[in-house]
């Protein structure tokens, strides 16, 4: 590995990169992340070293360098091998991991499982392969360099659905309901601001990485009215593609249907796009109104020192993240980005070194990866609370049968008071909610 | 159908006239364009009331020529920095006022953009029918940079119409600001327009965002949909331009 942890120099000190190449000759596909392509030589010594790895039997899952650079590698269905590198410390191996999984999931999502791992022809499929540049970059941009729009979206490492709740949810919802039924589906849902906000049963049926990749896809950009996109569900439908047709109602809440081969795009938005939304169109602006503030609903009263909240709901596998109302003057002033990132590396801290169980041994995971844990190898019992005291921030997570609460606090609360600010703050969030 | 001759049914330059500011106030939201969602329109005040006409417009072009971003050019979207293959179908709507030339009545036309991935339309068959499907304008693209492009135009003018379809057609040249690199010449331009009696609008390099570059082909595209419904209504059902749409609230 000599040669390589000096080459990750190269890379801008933000920057994580993606490599694919096809797994059995090994030719670049694509190298998407970083203005600075790496030098083919490299690429070549990256897949070297996994296919050195491979001819003894032994299967290369990822390295680290003294400096924090990092290379992870993963090979999908025979067929195809993502590398993901980064020079920066501060991204983890779980959001590596989770973007080799996401990119592939993208793949699969616009070209069909069918067309990656059966390559017949290798300059086509690279052609094909632009189409997923956009959902990529947008992927590889997340917790990096937030966009506006997409400040505080964490579905792409926690693998849940990013979610907003409001107070009178219900209007929405059989609204929604029966758009979705006039637009021939049984699929729909209704995202403001990126976070689904309600959704058919069948929509939320769809496999927790599928929701949040066609929530990724759907959220148009200002401007933009509507759109029609052949998908493949990486999970659900991986050969047959389906129809996302996409629906600005007012800038920023986008209504979804998935479809087979009718309704045609300009059925749906002629006929029946304001015949069901128009009468809704004022409770839709209340909720863009409030989805500025928070994704949890002004109902919830979160105490003044609280910075920023990450809550799950283990069995829904669906999440809210809010800010908090930020008018301490204790600590140091975090700007909102500063806090998304703060709480996306306290979640990567908290669920890798404790709540480990909760990442869930996927199909193709390397087992090794799950005995990465230090503190679970020497301890019998599964922790449920665990804090973090830094000289930004504190932090404080809990975990219950139900939920999973990462809680950023200022610096002004006392250590030994961050446990029941934690535990009333859950309590107050789900009562209120009923999340 | 013959082509109508700018400024022969709607005052053209109306943009700069101090009569349309209110017009146009309503499509400018700080300075910029402003964006609409599918449940809104512009609204004008009693006393200058305004019909909206809707028409779909479809862009056309080989991969890589500027669809999306000409597209964001007419509606005053932000301008993508990088260049991404359209993973499917997208719209977009552009209000354009106007002012009839004969009735002095003022208008709102409505085009819904329609942009379609290259590679998307040729993996899904559905795509190109869809995009047809109601049309009432087609915009040929071809890039100034790219002479395949240009060479591509009448196959695809001939493959993707039939003589007898009701619809404007107008041929836009994008990238004209890269003369540097242009593949095309005028000569090239005008042999063109005199073999197919199609105008050819060229847009590129204005980064403004103002309405100079936009209007000249935005005024044509009106001015041909509304002649065009006129004919249409004279010779069969008398029946009212354009689609009027839905009541919209704002």
């Amino acid at each position: 590995m000599f040669s390589i942890p000096s080459s990750l120099g190269m890379l801008h000190s933000q920057s994580v990169q993606l490599l694919c190449l096809t797994a059995s000759s090994g030719v670049p596909l694509f190298c998407r992340g970083s203005t600075k392509q790496l030098p083919f030589s490299i690429i070549g010594s990256l897949n070297g070293v996994h296919m050195f790895g491979t001819g003894h039997d032994a299967a290369l899952s990822c390295c680290e360098t003294e400096r924090g650079g990092r290379v992870l590698w993963r090979v999908f269905h025979d067929s195809l091998m993502l590398i993901g590198i980064s020079s920066n410390a501060d991204v983890s191996e779980l959001h590596l991991r989770r973007l080799l999984e996401n990119a592939w999931n993208c793949m699969v999502l616009v070209l069909g499982l069918d067309e990656l791992a059966n390559t017949r022809n290798v300059e086509r499929l690279k052609r094909e392969l632009r189409s997923c540049y956009r959902l990529i970059d947008m992927l590889l941009e997340r917790g990096m360099d937030d966009r506006d729009g997409d400040r505080g979206l964490m579905g792409d490492l926690t693998h849940c659905a990013d979610c907003i709740l409001f107070p009178q949810a219900d209007l929405l919802q059989e609204t929604l309901d029966a758009f979705t039924r006039a637009a021939e589906s049984e699929f729909g849902c209704l995202l403001v601001r990126g976070r689904l906000a309600v959704a058919t049963e069948k929509w939320w049926r769809l496999a927790p990485q599928e929701l949040v990749l066609l929530s990724a896809l759907a959220n148009l950009p200002p401007g933009k009215t509507s759109c029609d996109c052949p998908v493949f569900l990486p999970q659900g439908s991986p050969n047959v593609a389906l129809r996302l047709l996409c629906f600005q109602l007012l800038p920023g809440a986008i209504a979804c249907v998935l479809c087979g081969p009718r309704p045609s795009l300009y059925h749906v938005e002629n006929e029946q796009v304001c015949r069901f939304w128009s009468p809704v169109v004022e409770n839709l602006r209340s909720c863009l109104d409030q989805a500025k503030r928070s994704a949890l609903s002004p109902s919830v009263g979160l105490r003044r020192d609280v910075l920023a909240l990450l809550l799950i709901n283990r069995e829904s596998r669906r999440s809210v993240e809010s800010l908090g109302h930020a008018c301490s003057k204790a600590t140091p002033l975090l700007s909102p980005a500063r806090r998304w990132e703060l709480l996306r590396l306290f979640y990567t801290f908290a669920a890798t070194r404790y709540f480990s169980s909760e990442e869930s041994p996927s199909s193709e995971r390397p087992t090794a990866e799950l005995l990465h844990e230090e503190f679970s190898a020497g301890f019998t019992h599964l922790p449920v609370h665990c804090y973090l005291v830094t000289d930004e921030c504190k932090c404080y997570a809990v975990q219950t049968p139900q939920h999973q609460l990462f809680l950023l606090t200022d610096l002004s609360v006392p250590t030994f008071a961050l446990r029941s600010v934690a535990t009333h703050t859950l309590d107050a969030v789900t009562t209120a909610t009923g999340f | 159908m013959a082509y109508i001759a700018a400024g022969s049914i709607m005052v053209s330059d109306w943009h700069r006239s101090p009569e349309s500011r209110e017009f146009f106030s309503k499509i400018l939201h700080n300075k910029k364009r402003r964006k609409f969602g599918l449940l809104e329109a512009p609204v004008m005040p009693p006393h200058l009331k305004a019909d909206i006409v809707r028409y779909k417009v479809f862009l056309s072009g080989k991969s890589g020529v500027g669809k999306t971003a000409l597209a964001a050019r007419l509606a005053g979207l932000d301008m993508p920095k990088i260049h991404y293959e359209t993973t499917g179908m997208e719209t977009c709507g552009v209000f354009w006022p106007v002012k009839l030339r004969e009735s002095g009545r003022m208008l709102f036309f409505h085009f819904q953009l329609w942009d379609c991935g290259e590679s998307a339309m040729r993996r899904f068959d559905h795509m190109l029918p869809s995009c047809k499907e109601h049309v009432d304008a087609i915009l040929f693209l071809f890039s100034f940079t790219d002479r395949g492009s240009f060479e591509d135009l009448s196959n695809q003018m001939s493959r993707i119409t039939e003589p007898s379809d009701r619809l404007v057609r107008l041929v836009v040249g994008t990238k004209f600001d890269l003369f540097m690199h242009t593949d095309v010449t005028e000569s090239d331009i005008t042999r063109f327009e005199e073999v197919w009696g199609v105008p050819v609008f060229r847009v590129g390099g204005d980064v403004s965002g103002g309405f100079g570059e936009i209007s000249l082909l935005l005024n044509a595209l009106a001015e041909n949909l509304w002649h065009q419904d006129c004919m249409h209504a004279s010779t069969s059902v008398p029946s009212y331009p354009g689609h009027i749409g839905p009541e919209i609230i704002v």
